[in-house]
């Protein structure tokens, strides 16, 4: 197993109140596969993406990554992992609006100390599988919302890592640009990458191998995409 | 990461951000840049005056001290030397009969008075009437002709020993002063000497003076002088020993009574040394301080700044942490930010502090110096103020949560 999350627990307290954002989550997702987190809004799966991508610590529950024991790592560590095990696709982006689409594909790179050469020939071919060589070097601004979503993509997958997260990475885009998209992950997923897609349109889950269903922080569902989607939605 | 890592990368991100807020940057600059010109510019004052003030009391001769009646100067409690007694011709002989220590004893009585010769006059020059060993004590040097003589002051012959001063302005143009009778208080005296130039003391010329043989300066002002007895310590280590000696012999040949409190001073240019420490140090503590207060209000400047940088690139935090940044990649990017901002400033500072002193030194009679170790200092100073500055607001970019830092608008 890639990941083996056991009955993990994510709570905020606000106002002395206690909310149960993931409320003893146990899944594994194994190497290659590609799996959709589906859920209404507020049932927890960007908190689930954030505990799987290391950039958040659950309260209670333990987190296997690789094998490795990602709940007692400091800091410092997590920041390790998110840089190697990790790539991060967001529904907004997050690129440096500063930096050319090559020097936001460099970044992680540069965190990992690749030295100036190596990070340009990775960065460049990593643009390259997203169809972006011709747009190096543009800054975010001078992108189309698909474009920027694609440099988006080349950064994740630029340093090679375990996993890719994407959170509602076709949120902000029309749905022929979405498509687009998930295209490319489809095409990922063939070369053997695992994904984990956070969504809450069920018609996009429904095209991934495996989907697990949150509500209320749980997991109420997990099994083929095309089941787990529709479960307790009116099919259009 | 390396640090080496951290830093290259640091360097270049907080070039960057400085080259796309240059107004911003800019103004924190002059900010830091002021506070280091301030302060440069008081040093190089500081140092100035320090160094002419230096030069001036090895002027006095070294290892020279003069008793005398009355302290060089008195700060508030001038009642305690009322009614002290004359030092007299008897007293100088004593010590300088006596005085083991004491490589050369001169006597000599001075007051102000006018000296002119042919149409050109010169009026409070300082008249002095001293032995020939004032030469030495008084650290003395003769351009042309010679120094009083004994047999001068035996025969009381009417000569003259005259001041840089007094000879540039009695005989301008190269005139011949050796021979020429001038006259002092009215009495006409032949020049048979003229003396080194030995610069300014605490603003005064010590070289509008006349020296005169002692015994013909009691004559032309008889009175009942004072003397100052004047004493070169054979070496410099004695200096102590030689006040006390000093002390001990005075006393028994004055018959002070024991446990009365000395009736006389030995003055020593340390003592205008200290004198001038403590007039000076308030008037440079002040202005250091105010050099530090407007440094400060860079620095605090510049934590604005920095604050505001990291509010503004929140979100920029939180994509670096995700995308595998450590606290301390993003300390090492806001701390260098602020450390260059502030080094950049310093460098303008330094450049218009060297300019004001400069500028100082030229206008007023100060003597603006710096050391070139100051300039160094300048920037550095400037570096770590942005360095110290940097730190809080860099930590508080550190330690932002990256899930909350990614959500930021
Ligand atoms: N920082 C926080 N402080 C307090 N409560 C939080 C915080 N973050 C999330 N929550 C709560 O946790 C629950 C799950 O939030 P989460 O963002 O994971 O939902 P989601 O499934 O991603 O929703 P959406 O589809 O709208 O993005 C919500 O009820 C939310 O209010
Ligand atoms: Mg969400």
């Amino acid at each position: 197993m890639l990941i083996e999350l056991k009955d993990i627990r994510r709570e905020y307290t606000v106002g002395g109140e206690v909310v149960r954002a993931l409320d003893g989550v146990s899944i594994g997702i194994a190497k290659g596969e590609w799996v959709a987190i589906i859920g209404q809004s507020g049932s927890g799966k960007s908190t689930l993406m954030n505990v799987i991508g290391c950039l958040d610590t659950p309260t209670s529950g333990s987190y296997r990554l690789n094998g490795k024991d990602v709940a007692r790592m400091d800091d410092d560590e997590l920041a390790g992992i998110r840089n190697r095990e990790i790539g991060f696709i967001f529904q907004n982006f997050q690129l440096l609006p500063r930096e050319t689409s090559l020097a936001n594909v460099e970044l992680p790179l540069v965190y990992r100390g690749v030295s100036a050469r190596e990070r340009r020939a990775r960065a460049i071919d990593a643009l390259k599988k997203v169809r972006l060589e011709n747009r190096m070097t543009h800054k975010p601004t001078e992108l189309s919302g698909g474009q920027r979503q694609r440099v988006a993509i080349a950064r994740a997958l630029a340093g090679e890592p375990s996993l890719l997260l994407a959170d509602e990475p076709t949120g902000n885009l029309d749905s022929a640009t979405g498509e687009e998209i998930v295209r490319l992950f489809e095409e990922l997923h063939q070369a053997g990458h695992t994904l984990v897609l956070v969504t809450h349109e069920p018609r996009l889950a429904a095209r991934c191998p495996r989907a697990i269903r949150l509500s209320d922080g749980q997991v109420v569902g997990d099994g083929p995409g095309a089941e787990v989607a529709w479960q307790g939605v009116a099919r259009p | 990461m390396s640090l080496r890592v951290d830093l290259v990368e640091g360097s270049r991100i907080a070039l960057k951000s400085l080259a796309s807020h240059r107004l911003r940057t800019a103004l924190t600059t002059v900010g830091i840049g002021i506070g280091v010109a301030t302060l440069l510019a008081i040093l190089g004052i500081t140092q100035g005056l320090d160094s002419s003030f230096e030069k001036q009391l090895a002027g006095l001769g070294s290892n020279s001290l003069y008793v005398q009646k009355d302290p060089w100067i008195v700060m508030g409690d001038w009642w305690r030397y009322r009614g002290r007694r004359n030092l007299t011709w008897a007293h100088y002989q004593a010590v300088r009969a006596q005085c083991v220590r004491c490589e050369a004893v001169s006597a000599s009585i001075s007051q102000r008075g006018d000296v002119d010769f042919l149409d050109r006059a010169l009026s409070l020059v300082e008249l002095q009437g001293v032995t020939p060993e004032e030469l030495s004590v008084g650290a003395w040097t003769v351009t042309a002709g010679r120094f009083i003589t004994d047999a001068d002051d035996l025969n009381r012959t009417k000569v003259v020993v005259i001041g840089a001063d007094v000879a540039d302005a009695l005989f301008p143009d190269g005139a011949q002063p050796l021979g020429a009778s001038i006259r002092v208080a009215g009495r006409p005296f032949t020049v048979v000497g003229v003396l080194g130039r030995k610069g300014r003391l605490l603003d005064q010329s010590q070289d509008l003076t006349v020296l005169l043989p002692f015994h013909a300066m009691s004559a032309l002002f008889p009175r009942r002088w004072s003397l100052a007895i004047g004493v070169q310590v054979k070496s410099s280590d004695e200096v102590a020993a030689a006040e006390d000696e000093l002390v001990g012999l005075l006393r028994r040949v004055r018959q002070t009574p024991p446990g009365a409190d000395d009736d006389f001073t030995i003055n020593k240019p340390e003592m205008l040394s200290s004198t001038y420490q403590q007039l000076t140090g308030a008037l440079y503590g002040v202005a250091v301080g105010i050099g530090f207060i407007t440094l400060l209000v860079g620095g605090i400047g510049i934590m604005n700044i920095m604050l505001v940088s990291v509010r503004e690139r929140t979100r920029e935090i939180g994509i670096r942490r995700a995308l595998g940044a450590t606290k301390r990649t993003i300390i090492t990017q806001f701390v260098l930010e602020a450390t260059l901002v502030s080094a950049v400033g310093g460098a303008i500072g330094t450049l218009v502090g060297l300019g004001g002193a400069r500028l100082v030194s030229l206008v007023t009679p100060l003597a603006a110096t710096v050391r070139p170790g100051t300039v160094f200092f300048g920037i550095g100073f400037a570096a770590l103020v942005g360095l110290v500055f940097g730190i809080w607001p860099a930590a508080r970019a550190a330690n932002l949560d990256p899930v909350e830092a990614l959500r930021d608008e």
